[in-house]
């Protein structure tokens, strides 16, 4: 039987980075996507759907520890952002209000509850803004300690 | 930016893109990027299209900006 697969690269290095460019594009958009189809089924089926999530929940979150683990091995936080306390803050307030929007309108389509989705909405924002909060600066002095490692380890 | 000079050193010497391409072990399409300045090769790819061309980096690769020419 001919063999099917090749110990040898068949790509050059124009069509490897093309390559994983378009590697690149895939992975964020089964990210988003995997967010998107979590928070659908959240609205559709309530707290109630939330067992029928496990699997995209489980996909999700080791995308998402893989991709913070790869860039804090390598020494990357951001294109674009800085990893300092003021986008911490930034990044904390915006995700947990939108968190927090989400659970709310989840709790007020399984509990049809205005009282008790402003009350989730609330409780959300004040929890999820200080766990990101102390998380992100967590991972930050993770981050700073090893770029420093690195740096070091370059000089030497 | 269009890479004419390695356009002109490959026709120079009568090689094809394809020709060149098998020589160095890329694809056609990786060496029509190049000289269509679509794609930076890496320092080891321009060392091996210097060779199959018998020109240098500079012959190449380098690109005299308008200050230098002042200087001149």
């Amino acid at each position: 039987m001919r063999r099917i697969r090749n110990k040898k690269n068949n790509l050059d290095e124009m069509q490897e980075q093309k390559l994983l460019h378009v590697e690149r594009n895939g992975a964020w958009l089964a990210f988003w996507g995997l967010l998107a189809v979590m928070i659908v089924q959240l609205l559709i089926f309530g707290f109630e759907g939330t067992e029928r999530l496990v699997g995209e929940w489980v996909v999700f979150m080791c995308l998402s520890i893989y991709i913070a683990v790869g860039s804090i091995r390598i020494g990357v936080w951001d294109r674009k952002l800085e990893a300092n306390a003021k986008t911490n803050l930034l990044l904390s307030i915006v995700a947990s209000f939108v968190s927090a929007m989400v659970l709310a309108l989840v709790n007020y389509r399984t509990y049809q509850a205005v009282e008790a989705a402003v009350a989730t909405f609330v409780m959300n924002v004040i929890v999820l803004f200080a766990v990101l909060f102390i998380c992100l600066t967590c991972v930050t002095q993770i981050y700073k300690k090893r770029l420093a490692k690195l740096e070091q380890e370059e000089e030497e | 930016m269009k890479n004419l000079k390695m356009k002109f050193a490959r026709i120079e010497q009568d090689i094809s893109q394809i020709e060149l391409a098998n020589r160095i072990g890329v694809t056609r399409q990786t060496i029509g990027m190049i000289e269509a300045g679509d794609y930076n090769p890496s320092l080891k790819l321009c060392i091996a299209i210097c060779k199959e061309l018998g020109k240098t980096l500079d012959d190449l690769f380098w690109e005299v900006d308008s200050d230098e020419k002042d200087k001149k």
